[in-house]
């Protein structure tokens, strides 16, 4: 009874990290989806979203498969960049998430660890795939990237077996407030530095990363942030000589 | 004697008006950054970077410095009084530190801690003047291969002295090589990894990692703590700071033993300080007569690991100002602030730029005593910093991180890649891998690509280069052994124990 209950609960568990790692094999290609979403409203640069999905699938669906037939029947054409990030990238992570499918994970902190540092690896080996290897006996630009990648894929495979094959720690619980207020207060701080100045930034940066925390109290947290917001104004462009924006750009004109 | 002479030109610099006060604004703010709780040395040196950057060269490393022992000592303060160690050198400290003050001997505690680090500061400066400059010459027999082999020893130094899994660790340091690849090749030109982002064009400033993977990181880990941390504050007034007769004779012999053996442990690369103070804690309970009284406030307990990681803390400077390799994170850092002024850390430093090396050397003994006359006194001020609770704090802190690493290159997108690596270094810590190692293969990744790539350019493709070599096989056999014995499984059981003597 108790063994049926125990592999139940590995089996949800399982599907959720698979459909997880589903997830990370594709993610380079759902990021760079959604970033060209901006072309259309004329931020940055780079192919817009109908070009990058299609170009994406097919690079998947068709094209990776046929670069694969081809190197088999020994024929060495170049392949394109979305081409190669699906066979360096996607397709071993996709064939870590079919075997995660069958395997009993015995460490998710170590296995899930391991996977994802893979990932990484893989995706600076695709990274560097464009650059120039040895020539002759002198190390090209790509060499040491691609040895180091190589190595970071061997030892992330050896953590995810050591998920597999001992006993460990599952997955530590994440919690989103904290990360999330954090992560936007340092966002918010970045893109309003330079527009709006040191003292607006600061003290907006202060309120948002303090609704990071449920305890906060607003009006002391706001006592608090304007002096701090006081103190920064002080100490970085007078007393340590930092250049920087003080006030929004639209008031000091 | 060259050593005394160096030592009075030191003294000399360092004595100068505007140097002893960068001293001790370094050591001043040092400490109170380090004794806010969950901000280890580490993060404290990467937060307070920015501040030195507007100085002359001498000013600013003085100041560093002096802001890393200062943060090393307020770590301590804040493990003795709130049983937070800040860092992972002063978690031994905590153990009998806080049991001493819930005694109420705070005050003799601290007092010992004090005197212990300033006592292994003095001899370690000592030894660094004395060792400096034979190693230098030693540093000039070193081509290419012996550097490299040297930097891989160091690595898995870092390697065997991480706790947790040895695999990780490893795949911490080939990570962080990775990382550090990222940008212009040194030799082509090429852009690598950079995807057409301008500012990544020079690489990843290692402060904006160290910021992210330590001072973000740390904060949202902290929040997810739930910031009803356990803060058993000793809220008696501290009384009678000197300690008596009785406790400065039982602890003398620990502060030499722990002296002794963190200068050892510091030269080594690969972290030394933390297991500086571990090992020393080990030997003095070893030791002991009545081992019992460790864990209920006895005063070796705080007297060895403390001056032990203190001696271990300056002489690690030893590897950086010969040989120009950073031994640990902190190090690191140093490297980072030295290029950023123009300065080269290697052997040519040591003899071009005299009155840096060696201001620095004698600064280094000026701030050990500042910090014993400076902390004594404002420990009740450092007790009520304690006091601001966690949700003022750590907004501040993210403000304060946020304004350094923009005014490192005015760049916003630093402080983006900033928080991308603060979620990065979250999810490390989820993950138990430990993010030191990373930081050191970041620093170490250019220097030994370079050497590597030379060494192979000289040898002309030849791998047994790194073999024929004398020195350098010596030193790749050395690395090689000290890997294997740590996977093996008596020594590694040896090295758990080690690691575990916090948690009993």
């Amino acid at each position: 009874m108790a063994e049926t209950m125990g592999h139940s609960a590995t089996a949800t568990r399982n599907t959720k990290v698979v459909i997880g790692f589903c997830l990370l094999a594709i993610a380079p290609q759902i990021f760079e989806f959604i970033w060209s979403i901006g072309t259309i409203f004329g931020w940055g640069a780079g192919r817009g979203p109908a070009t990058v999905l299609i170009s994406h699938a097919t690079a998947l669906v068709a094209g990776a498969p046929a670069a694969l037939i081809g190197a088999a029947g020994g024929e060495t054409k170049k392949a394109s960049s979305d081409v190669l990030l699906a066979l360096i990238y996607s397709y071993p992570i996709f064939a870590v998430a079919i075997v995660t499918m069958f395997m009993t994970v015995r460490s998710a902190q170590d296995y899930v660890g391991g996977v994802i540092l893979m990932a990484l690896a893989l995706f600076a080996l695709w990274a560097s795939s464009d650059l120039q290897g040895m020539r002759g006996f002198s190390f090209g630009a790509g060499t040491a990237p691609r040895m180091f990648g190589g190595l970071l894929v061997a030892l992330s495979a050896g953590i995810a077996l050591t998920g597999l094959l001992t006993d460990g720690p599952g997955m530590s619980h994440y919690s989103w407030r904290g990360p999330m207020f954090v992560m936007a207060a340092i966002l918010f701080f970045a893109l309003a530095i330079r527009p709006l100045g040191l003292v607006v930034t600061a003290f907006a940066s202060f309120m948002i990363a303090a609704t990071g925390s449920h305890e906060t109290r607003w009006l002391e947290a706001a006592i608090v942030g304007a002096c701090l917001t006081v103190g920064c104004a002080l100490l970085f462009p007078y007393v340590l000589g930092l250049p920087m924006p003080m006030f929004p750009r639209f008031l000091v004109q | 004697m060259d050593i005394f002479a160096n030592l009075a030109h030191g003294f000399v610099v360092a004595l100068s008006p505007i140097n002893l006060l960068m001293c001790l604004i370094g050591a001043l703010v040092g400490t109170l950054v380090g004794v806010l709780p969950g901000i280890g040395t580490i993060a404290t040196v990467a937060m307070l970077l920015p501040i030195t950057f507007g100085l002359p060269p001498v000013g600013a490393l003085i100041m560093l410095a002096g802001i890393y022992y200062g943060a090393q000592y307020g770590g301590s303060t804040t493990s003795i009084l709130v049983n937070i160690p800040g860092e992972a050198t002063s978690v031994v400290t905590a153990i009998d530190g806080h049991q001493m003050a819930k005694q109420g001997r705070a005050g003799p505690a601290l007092a010992i801690a004090a005197i212990g680090s300033f006592f292994a500061g003095c001899v370690a400066t000592v030894l660094i003047a004395v060792l400096g400059a034979p190693l230098t010459k030693l540093a000039l027999a070193f081509g290419p291969a012996e550097y490299f082999s040297l930097m891989v020893l160091g690595l898995i130094f870092a390697v065997v002295l991480a706790k947790g899994s040895v695999l990780k660790a490893i795949a911490m340091i080939v990570f962080g090589l990775l990382l550090s690849m990222v940008g212009s090749d040194i030799e082509t030109g090429a852009s690598r990894m950079a995807f057409n982002i301008p500012e990544l064009a020079d690489g990843l400033g290692f402060a904006t990692v160290a910021m992210g993977v330590f001072g973000f990181a740390e904060i949202i880990r902290n929040l997810d703590a739930g910031a009803e941390m356990n803060r058993d504050l000793v809220q008696q007034k501290i009384t009678g700071l000197m300690p008596t007769r009785k406790d400065l004779v039982d602890s003398t012999p620990p502060i030499l033993r722990g002296t002794v053996l963190g200068s050892i442990l510091g030269i080594l690369p690969g972290g030394g300080a933390v297991i500086a103070s571990f090992a020393a804690y080990t030997l003095e309970k070893k030791l002991a007569k009545d081992p019992k009284r460790f864990g209920r406030g006895a005063i070796e307990g705080v007297a060895a690991p403390e001056s032990a990681n203190n001696a271990a803390a300056q002489t690690s400077f030893i590897p950086l100002l010969t040989l120009g390799i950073p031994p640990n994170a902190v190090m690191a850092l140093m490297v980072g602030a030295m290029t950023i002024h123009g300065i080269v850390p290697g052997p040519q430093v040591m003899q071009k730029q005299p009155d840096l090396v060696w201001g620095m050397i004698a600064s280094m003994w000026i701030g050990n005593l500042m910090l014993i006359i400076i902390n004594l006194p404002l420990v009740g001020i450092w007790v009520r910093l304690l006091r601001v609770p966690y949700r003022l704090m750590f907004p501040s802190i993210v403000i304060f991180c946020a304004i350094g690493i923009y005014s490192v290159n005015n760049a916003p997108v630093d402080v983006i890649l900033a928080g991308v690596f603060g979620l990065v270094g979250y999810w490390l810590i989820k993950h138990d891998f430990e993010p030191a190692p990373l930081l050191l293969g970041m620093v170490l990744g250019p220097l030994m690509e370079e050497n590597l790539r030379r060494a192979l350019l000289i040898s002309r493709g030849d791998w047994s280069v790194f073999l024929t070599r004398p020195l350098s096989a010596v030193l790749l056999a050395i690395s090689f052994g000290l890997l294997l014995l740590t996977v093996l499984p008596a020594l590694r059981a040896k090295r758990d124990e080690v690691f575990t003597e916090s948690e009993n």
